[in-house]
């Protein structure tokens, strides 16, 4: 025992010397020089030793009270607990333990050998071909059998070999899971399939079996057929439970030296909450390779079914030849398929997974056939997260989605799954603008009109999600288009542009009208207006981001309630927004060269931008409003009737109850000493100046974009009572 | 003029809650007015835009170019070639469907009440690959039934099923050809050579569908939109699934609405002149509390002359419009109204009867005679497509 003990201590310290080694090696040694060290290290090394004695040990050595052996035994016991064997160890090991050179302590050794980094592929060939000596006891197999699932390539060649395992009945079991991992189309024939059913005949029903067969169904659908158990569980259990953890804990120790493939394959998928439902439609039905293509033509060809699909690089090996499974709505479970889906663009595939989509959301939320409703709303909750997660994957709404929301907003009360139909709604493709008012707008409309602030907020910020999304498209597929345009002048690419152009117009005045209305109704509420003004942003942004040429005002409904609003970040963003199509606009002459026909600002928009920018200016800056010829006159005598002392300065900086609270700031930072306050004495030429810096300075960005390109300041320190600035007029 | 109306409870005389039966008989009827009820317009739910849409396609040109050349299969073309109720109808003739169709299997459809559901196209469906599909589906069955028991298909099971073609119920050449589907077992104690019994039948249909609709089909799919069963229902669950495993098609419950039901009241009226319909049979349900059902029998002969009154109105002979049918169910109404005081257009049409037929609402159909069967099987085609989401 003491012998014993003292040997541990020794290994224990090699081993702590080596984990040295090793740490030392990932820090700052070259490789080579580490390999030197190692090798040096091994010479004198009892582990070296002790695999030299078992690879070169006798067989018919007696075991029993073999001090040599049990001494050896322990180390590299001991070695492969702690670290994991390296592949040379292992590779010895298998093959002393396989040869049975020394009987019963074989299963104690194949009970250690865990492999460090990865096994050797001859090794466990070797271990398998001693199988054909036939003086293996089942037992032995089982134990064997963690092995043979890391190295399956070379099994492949003898699957019949292993097949006619499966009878013997205590190793069937893991002769099934092997098989399990093995089993490829080829492999599966009638016979084989006629004896496993003729064994599950003899058996009952194990779940070993099912698996397997389910795996031949998966292959080969026409020649069996079962239902799995909802209660059955997934995969095999028959893992030698106490080498797995062993190997778990290596693998952590030696974490990051862990090759990829010591993990074991996945068994089923597992066929997750059946619940019991009156009404199947939501259920996303599971993955299977279809029945009809199996048949006849493919049989010959190599075929990959998205069952096995686990990982990308899977994908892309076998992009040539995945075969679509039988029922699409699969696909919609996992983003594998939907790469690979995307990547085929096959019009029927679309279509298929077009009807049962839509009969889905029809049964669902149209045709309400639900008697048991109650509690399905988590469901349809759940389902249409999914379709959300989907469309936003593909980067496209499905046309039955479409088709259903048109339907759908005809009875949708607005809050229903509010934040889910309307992130659907902002995923529909463009809208012909013939029909787009019928579709879209009215019921939207409707709903608008009559329904709570924050759906006014969803909405507005729907429609200016659809827009960004109608946008991007136009800007990713018009490229497409000009390169077709040069091939072939027949396309009619006016008429196209021209078409989506007319939606997007058709869309852009429709948000103005609900706008309009909409700030009338909640009296220019500030979060409406943002949002608003997010939309308006998107619109600003057409030309120069988008490319696309079309400029839209706001209409005055939205103008001025931005402009007067009483908070700063309203009139910040309406600045910035200003500030946008300001660049547009005298981007406009230099661009129209190369879009003669394409961009053409009317007339009438050039003027209406002139007099919001003139307003502006004149309002924020020039202290002047409601003069003959702006765009808001007032009765002068009306305007005394107010009594409000010179109320065209009201809304300039200084005054503008939006910045009442930067001026006040300004003010007492200006002159501390000041009791009275006095906003006017801000107007001077050069607390003016300082006033703009201090706003600027606060963060409004916007604003000073504004004043920077729209107003020309002059210096003009020396004069003052004067207005630091002119206003340029367009 | 006789008159008989029964007040009684409904079946279970101690439930006080249970619904009241109004029966009454028409034997005669006397000349009617057409007077002008309040209208009030039928509350199911019917899509009135439905569309035929492909998912559009990626580009920007195609899309939008086919947009503008209106092929049917782009996303929004679809509503140009959106299905529409039918506003009129030709009047059914009656033809001898032994003629085209094999007696026999005519005998296996009419007589027997079935009950509908509509289908989505079905994907690589091919009428040349019955017998395969018959050993899959009987496969399928056993292994459904036994739950985590392996079957080999082929082999011989406790189910028989049959696939057959029914040749000849097809009216145009983008009709696929009826498909029935019969399944036979054999009972566990019967004598060993007893024939199996037939336990479940049903039939996948299409008669004049819309040839808009099929023809914007791609080839890989075959719509045969009418799903009329008989039979269990456990079975009629695994028939739909094994379809939907197979065919990548999806299966709803396909009700039968009120202007339907008028429609099918009107065209069996209409048949009286050359087969006797003996009754007409209404069935209304009113939304009174507790619900009251009121059994309306007219005497053919009456109906018939109601009807032909009606029909008056319309110049054209062989086709019948909404309008008229309309007419003749407000007639009716009035008529019940004017000795009653009930008016039934507040209620819901639920069943209709006559001796040709019967449906109900619930959509449940049988066809008691084979003379008019294309007429009827070509409404219940239009309600199905009606129901396709795309």
């Amino acid at each position: 025992m003491a012998k014993a003990s003292n040997l541990t201590r020794t290994d224990l310290d090699s081993s702590f010397e080596s984990q040295l080694s090793v740490s030392s090696r990932t820090s700052n040694r070259s490789l080579r020089v580490a390999e030197k060290e190692r090798r040096k290290n091994q010479i004198g090394d009892p582990f070296v030793l002790a695999l030299k004695y078992f690879s070169e040990v006798e067989a018919g050595t007696a075991c029993a009270g073999n001090d040599v052996l049990e001494r050896n035994l322990v180390l590299v016991e001991r070695v492969g607990l702690s670290r994991g064997l390296p592949p040379e160890a292992i590779s010895v090991m298998l093959d002393y333990a396989m040869s049975l050179r020394m009987g019963v302590t074989c299963v104690r050794v194949l009970k250690f050998l865990i492999p460090a980094t990865v096994v050797p592929q001859e090794a466990v060939v070797r271990a398998v071909s001693w199988l054909c000596v036939g003086k293996i006891s089942s037992g032995l197999l089982c134990v064997l059998f963690p092995y043979t699932c890391l190295k399956l390539d070379h099994l492949r060649a003898i699957y019949g070999f292993i097949f006619s395992f499966v009878t013997e009945e205590n190793l069937s079991p893991y002769i099934c899971h092997l098989l399990y991992l093995l089993t490829r189309r080829e492999s599966v024939r009638p016979f084989r399939v006629r004896k496993l059913l003729d064994l599950q005949t003899k058996m009952g029903r194990q779940p070993f079996l099912l698996h397997l067969l389910s795996l031949y169904k998966v292959f080969y659908p026409e020649l069996v057929t079962l239902a799995l158990p909802s209660r059955m569980r997934s995969g095999f259990k028959n893992h030698n439970s106490t080498w797995k953890v062993a190997l778990c804990a290596v693998q952590k120790r030696n974490r990051g030296q862990v090759s990829s493939d010591i993990s074991l394959p996945l068994g089923l998928k597992d066929k997750t909450n059946f619940r019991k439902r009156k009404f199947h439609h939501l259920e996303l039905p599971s993955l299977s390779s279809s029945i009809q293509s199996n048949s006849s033509s493919s049989r010959s060809r190599k075929v990959f079914s998205l069952e096995q699909l686990h990982s990308f690089p899977q994908l892309l090996d076998n992009l040539h030849c995945i075969e679509l499974p039988s029922q699409m709505g699969s696909l919609l479970g996992s983003s594998l398929a939907l790469c690979y889906l995307d990547y085929v663009q096959d019009d029927s595939a679309f279509l298929r997974l077009n009807f049962w989509l839509g009969h889905a959301l029809h049964e669902e939320f149209l045709y309400c056939s639900r008697d048991g409703s109650s509690g399905s709303s988590s469901e349809a909750l759940h389902f249409l997260n999914r379709l959300l997660s989907t469309q936003h994957f593909l980067q496209e709404g499905f046309s039955s989605t479409e088709g259903f929301l048109y339907k759908f907003l005809n009875v949708w009360d607005g809050s229903l799954l509010r934040p889910q139909i309307l992130g659907l709604l902002s995923d529909i493709p463009v809208v012909p603008s013939s029909c787009i008012s019928q579709l879209l707008f009215e019921p939207l409309m409707q709903l608008f009109f009559t329904s709570t602030l924050f759906f006014k907020c969803s909405v507005i910020d729907c429609l200016n999600n659809m827009l960004l999304k109608w946008l991007t498209w136009h800007s990713v597929y018009a490229l497409e288009d000009g390169l077709d345009i040069s091939l072939n002048s027949h396309t009619p690419m006016n008429m196209t542009l021209s078409g989506f152009m007319d939606s997007v117009m058709e869309l852009v005045r429709f948000v103005g009208r609900l706008a309009t209305v909409g700030l009338q109704l909640e009296g220019c509420h500030s979060l409406l207006l943002s949002f608003i003004l997010d939309f308006y942003e998107t619109v600003c942004d057409m030309f120069l981001k988008y490319g696309l040429p079309l400029v839209v005002m706001p209409p005055a409904g939205v103008f001025y309630p931005a402009l007067f609003a009483t908070d700063p970040v309203s009139v910040d963003r309406l600045s910035y927004i200003m500030y946008r199509w300001g660049g547009v606009v005298t981007s406009t002459p230099l661009r129209s060269c190369q879009h003669q026909q394409a961009f053409h600002i009317s007339r009438q928009t050039c003027q209406e931008f002139n007099h919001y920018l003139l307003f502006m200016v004149s309002c924020l800056w020039n202290s002047k409003m409601f003069l003959p010829g702006m765009a808001i006159e007032v009765d002068q005598e009306l305007l005394a009737l107010s009594k409000v002392p010179e109320p065209w300065t009201s809304f300039d900086l200084n005054h503008h109850p939006a910045f009442l609270g930067c001026a006040l700031d300004f003010h007492l930072k200006c002159w501390p000493e000041r009791k009275d306050i006095d906003f006017n004495s801000i107007k001077a030429a050069k607390p003016w100046n300082w006033y703009m810096e201090f706003l600027f300075s606060q963060g409004f960005q916007g604003l000073q974009q504004f004043v920077q390109s729209s107003i020309n300041r002059r210096a003009v320190a020396g004069i003052s009572g004067q207005r630091g600035s002119q206003p340029t007029s367009r | 003029m006789m008159l008989y109306l029964t007040t009684f409870p409904y079946q279970d005389s101690s439930c006080i809650m249970g619904k009241r039966e109004v029966q009454i008989h028409f034997l005669t009827l006397p000349v009617l007015f057409f007077s002008v009820m309040e209208e009030r317009k039928s509350t199911e739910e019917t899509p009135r835009n439905n569309a035929l849409a492909q998912r559009r396609s990626k580009s920007y040109r195609q899309s939008m170019r086919s947009c503008v050349e209106a092929t049917h299969l782009t996303y929004t073309s679809g509503l140009l070639t959106a299905l529409r109720i039918p506003r009129s109808r030709k009047a059914p003739k009656s033809c001898d469907i032994t003629k085209q169709v094999d007696p026999d299997q005519v005998a296996l459809l009419v007589k027997k009440e079935w009950q509908l559901s509509y289908v989505t196209p079905l994907y690589q469906f091919r009428h040349t690959q019955l017998k395969s599909y018959s050993k899959q589906l009987s496969a399928f069955m056993v292994s459904e039934k036994q739950q985590g028991l392996a079957i080999e298909v082929g082999q011989e099971l406790g189910f028989k099923v049959n696939f057959s073609v029914v040749l000849g119920l097809a009216e145009t050449d983008k009709d696929a050809e009826t498909v029935f589907i019969q399944i036979l077992s054999k009972q566990v104690f019967s004598a060993k050579d007893a024939a199996p019994k037939v336990v479940w039948s049903g039939w996948l249909t299409c008669v004049n569908g819309d040839l808009d609709y099929l023809r914007s089909l791609p080839l890989e799919f075959v719509s045969l939109p009418l799903f009329c069963t008989r039979g269990p229902e456990s079975l009629t669950v695994l028939v739909k699934t094994w379809f939907e495993k197979t065919f990548d098609c999806c299966f709803g419950p396909l009700g039968i609405n009120s202007t339907n039901l008028q429609w099918l009241a009107s065209l069996w009226t209409g048949c009286h002149p050359t087969i006797n319909i003996q009754y007409l049979k209404l069935v209304w349900t009113l939304p009174t509390l507790p619900p009251m059902d009121v059994t309306y029998t007219v005497h053919p002969q009456d109906a018939w002359e109601l009807w032909d009154s009606m029909r008056q109105v319309d110049t054209t002979e062989d086709s019948i419009s909404i309008d008229e049918v309309t007419g003749f169910i407000k007639g009716l109404q009035s008529h019940f109204f004017r000795h009653f005081r009930i008016d039934l257009s507040a209620g819901s049409l639920m069943q209709i009867s006559t001796a040709l037929g019967s449906s109900h609402h619930s959509g449940k159909i049988k066809i008691a005679s084979p003379n008019y069967i294309p007429t009827i099987l070509q409404l219940l085609t239009e309600c199905a497509l009606l129901k396709m989401p795309i």
